[in-house]
């Protein structure tokens, strides 16, 4: 019996060491329909591709720790800031594709991380009690006004896309400022912050606040009839505002990946990111995610481009300065008492 | 093989003494107290209810003929198939706006804005809930054995003397189940300290978040560990005071002679219809809820279900169960069969403390390995790392080392009932030690071993986070399938793997439900 024991370990464990034409990917943006899309680059190339998926922090951990013997070649995330902390720790390393270069633009990369797709983090009001024009000129920093006093919702401080807001607030407002907008911010609150960004969308359409910070791809999904009709048609009664269009634009995040540092396929990680900007992979990700396409030439799916398309983004802060600054959010949220 | 089990707890423990970042500093000027109430809140709640519901039911079928009785006797140990994040997400599904009790409103009464009548049943109060549904079935199962094996004389006695029958339940049925009870609160106990999925779902912050957070937002391993090793101690207090209350009660009525079979008392009118619905509702609210939720979404949106692999699914999981059992079981019988046999005091300290990663949050258990094998792997030339961290050799370790409390006591407990003496009288009659083991323990403890196997099989099927961050390339099971789902807010297509998780969950409880329940 011990004998086979030990048979079955071994076995198992040299079909997780034996390589051949393949790439290995670590994704904490874990969509089935990335699957799909990698399905579809084996298809084309014959490379196999390989997944671990899990949360963010603790993948990071394992590559961090497996260290040059981990066999990981790309790391996928979502939010930019989790992408710049990664590459500070020293764990992704250089890409000169010039394919990847000419295709993402500047603010949406770095040398070692590439931006897949992007969206904007937006403010949601409910249609039958506010109109755009009330909303005219509204911006981030207008939520801690006391105008807005019990009635916006925006979900816990822990929420990373909150702490790449709240960092890209620091790198234009410096950390004194952002502090009294935390402060401002939280007793704007409706109520205390609870749920994802789609239950803040969802609230403000069942009549408990007037505003929602939320990232735009949520409502997409409730509009697309994924989550049952009910939701589907308590989402027609909200409509995503674009705020900051007065001044820099709104803000903006990406999902992205990039080749780790001891990656044994360099070459194949190399092919998959560029396979992932191209038009047919593009269209797959913005029809399945309903996140923003970050080639041109690829519109977004329907439902989210009916939002309009012409918003200004915030393309002066740059995405790769949230990392630098995420910390430094959390501590001023934590202290704004920020839940 | 104690040993084995402690290096990931005791990398825990050599870490409170590095230095910290300001996470610390700051954590303890603004969140510490509300991480630690809330802790204190969910505690003491998850308690407070499975103290009722499982001690509650217990009493019920235990004592009494109700209608239905036979059923819940058994159904109730059904809750132990759904893991709590499970139960979150049908809570969530179910009394969000425009949830499922949306739809039904809807399609009862016609459109209306509902969403004001629906209670929000989500934070602390959801998690309580969530995690006490998952779990009162601990209390249940072994306060009702206690309550079954009662002695009648006892009962007798407070009859003749004239007490009620509630007088009675306070005064000789609660006192001399205690043992059994505490065992299971205190199990209850450990389960809802280590619960990270559940908490983390609902977004409430505990004293596991800021280990997490420590770790995670601010890289701050020394914090982590130093917090852990507040809940380290905290847990291995609670788990001394269970070895204790254990220890110094004996109350089993020792001889089989002494025990009279008890009938049950026929409850009628009000009375009985109080006992079917009480234990109606808890089989409601425990199984019927979160599999009806999920069975819905299924028929709702059937994709999701098409695009399951539930045969590679339903494969992976039982290979890590198959692994897994085999693992444990032996070195369970290892240590104990070494405890009886030396009668260490040293060995039987070394098991005890072992056997408090159970009460260690998965996902720090996982990290601690992670560490803990690189820093081994940095010590010598050979390179195993890559044996351990992504591959089903490490997850049943880190498995091992987190149940290994569920089959070394299960075992215990079996030897504890095969008398010395038995041990003696075969040394006797000529048997070696490995003999008498073989000829002897085994044969004793055969039932033990099919029951502790299917528990931890139920344990390793609902195991989430371990799972997650060290599992090979490609590899899914139905806990991390519903969980990736989940977490890109697509609870309905969680639903389908939820679910094959929970009916196979259920076909294992099942098969032992004869041996928990067990009346001989």
């Amino acid at each position: 019996m011990g004998r086979i024991v030990i048979f079955v370990f071994f076995l198992l464990t040299i079909s997780g060491i034996v390589s051949a034409n393949e790439v290995n990917i670590f994704s904490a943006r874990h969509y089935d329909t990335d699957i799909q899309l990698y399905e579809k680059f084996t298809a084309k190339t014959g490379i196999k591709v390989n997944v671990v998926s899990g949360k963010d922090k603790a993948l990071q951990k394992r590559i961090i720790e497996e260290g040059k013997d981990c066999t990981g070649d790309l790391y996928i995330t979502a939010d930019a800031g989790r992408l710049g902390a990664f590459q500070e720790k020293g764990m992704f390393q250089k890409v000169n594709s010039k394919v990847l270069k000419n295709l993402i633009p500047s603010n949406f990369r770095s040398p070692y991380w590439f931006g897949i797709a992007k969206r904007a983090r937006v403010i949601y009001y409910a249609t039958d009690r506010l109109s755009k024009s009330d909303l005219k000129g509204l911006s981030y920093e207008d939520l801690a006004d006391s105008k807005w006093e019990g009635k916006v919702l925006i979900r816990k401080s822990n929420n990373v896309y909150n702490q790449s807001l709240v960092a890209s607030l620091i790198a234009n407002n410096g950390k004194k400022k952002t502090t009294e907008w935390a402060k401002g911010l939280v007793s704007n609150m409706a109520r205390k912050p609870k749920g994802n960004d789609r239950a803040q969308i969802l609230a403000v359409a069942a009549g408990e606040a007037e505003l929602a910070v939320a990232n735009t791809y949520y409502i997409a999904l409730m509009l697309s009839g994924k989550k049952g009709p009910e939701q589907q048609a308590a989402a027609k009664k909200v409509k995503p505002f674009f705020p900051n269009q007065d001044n820099r634009g709104t803000h903006m995040n990406i999902s992205g990946g990039g080749v780790l540092k001891h990656a044994p396929n360099k070459a194949n990680a190399i092919k998959l990111l560029e396979f992932l900007l191209t038009k047919e992979a593009q269209e797959h990700i913005v029809n399945n995610t309903f996140e923003y396409p970050i080639i041109e030439g690829v519109q977004p799916n329907k439902l989210i481009a009916q939002f309009g398309l012409d918003f200004k983004q915030d393309l002066k802060t740059k995405v790769s300065k949230y990392g630098k600054n995420q910390a430094e959010a959390l501590k001023i949220m934590t202290e704004a008492d920020w839940e | 093989m104690s040993l084995l089990v402690m290096l990931p707890i005791a990398t825990v423990f050599f870490g409170f003494f590095e230095t910290t970042s300001d996470y610390f500093s700051l954590l303890i000027n603004t969140f510490l107290l509300k991480y630690i109430s809330n802790s204190i809140l969910l505690l003491v709640g998850v308690l407070f209810l499975s103290f009722l519901f499982g001690v509650g039911a217990a009493y019920c079928v235990s004592f009494y003929e109700f209608p239905g009785v036979s059923f819940f006797k058994w159904a109730l140990i059904l809750s132990f198939a759904v893991p709590a994040y499970i139960y979150a997400y049908s809570l969530t599904a179910f009394f969000e706006n425009y949830g499922t009790a949306f739809s039904i409103l809807t399609y009862l009464f016609g459109p209306y804005e509902y969403n004001v009548f629906i209670p929000k049943v989500d934070g602390l109060f959801g998690s309580i809930i969530s995690i006490s549904f998952s779990l009162f079935g601990y209390v249940y199962v072994l306060s009702r054995a206690s309550f079954y094996y009662q002695s009648q004389n006892l009962i007798d006695v407070g009859k003749n003397l004239g007490l009620s029958s509630k007088k009675t339940f306070f005064k000789i049925i609660l006192p001399s189940a205690r043992p059994a009870i505490v065992v299971g609160l205190s199990l209850v106990a450990m389960e809802t300290l280590s619960d990270f999925g559940t908490v983390s779902f609902f977004s409430i912050s505990t004293f596991t978040t800021a280990i997490y957070n420590a770790w995670i937002s601010f890289d701050d391993l020394a914090s982590a560990n130093q917090l852990s090793f507040i809940l380290l101690l905290f847990i291995l207090f609670l788990f001394f005071v269970e070895n204790f209350s254990r220890k110094k009660a004996k109350y089993h009525s020792p001889s089989k002679g002494g025990f009279v079979n008890r009938s049950k008392i026929k409850l009628i009118g009000k009375k009985s219809f109080y006992a079917t619905c009480f234990c109606s509702i808890l089989f409601f609210c425990s199984f019927l809820f979160p599999v009806l939720q999920m069975l819905y979404w299924t028929f709702k949106f059937p994709k999701y279900l098409q695009d399951l692999n539930f045969f590679s699914l339903g494969i992976n999981t039982l290979l890590l169960v198959f692994l897994s059992c085999i693992m444990m079981i032996v070195f369970s019988f290892v240590s104990n069969y070494g405890n009886r046999v030396t009668k260490s005091k040293f060995l039987e300290i070394l098991t005890t403390i072992s056997i408090s990663g159970y009460a260690i949050p998965g996902v720090i258990l996982a990290v601690a390995f992670i560490t803990l094998v690189s820093y081994l792997d940095s010590l010598i030339f050979i390179n195993f790392k890559t044996m351990f961290i992504g591959s089903i050799f490490g997850l049943v370790i880190v498995y091992f080392v987190r149940f290994f409390a569920l089959s070394s006591n299960g075992i215990k407990s079996g030897y504890v009932k095969i008398n010395q003496s038995m041990d003696e009288s075969a040394y006797l009659l000529g048997y070696s030690k490995f003999k008498t083991f073989t000829k002897v323990h085994i044969p004793y403890l055969k039932n033990s071993v099919f029951l502790i196997s299917i528990l931890i099989a139920i344990e390793i099927i609902k195991e989430l986070p371990i799972t997650l961050i060290l599992r090979p390339f490609n590899f899914e099971t139905f806990a991390t399938t519903a969980y990736i789902y989940a977490s890109q807010d697509l609870l309905e297509a969680a639903a389908a793997p939820s679910l094959f998780l929970i009916l196979i969950a259920s076909v294992f409880i099942l098969f032992v439900s004869k041996y928990i329940l067990s009346e001989n």
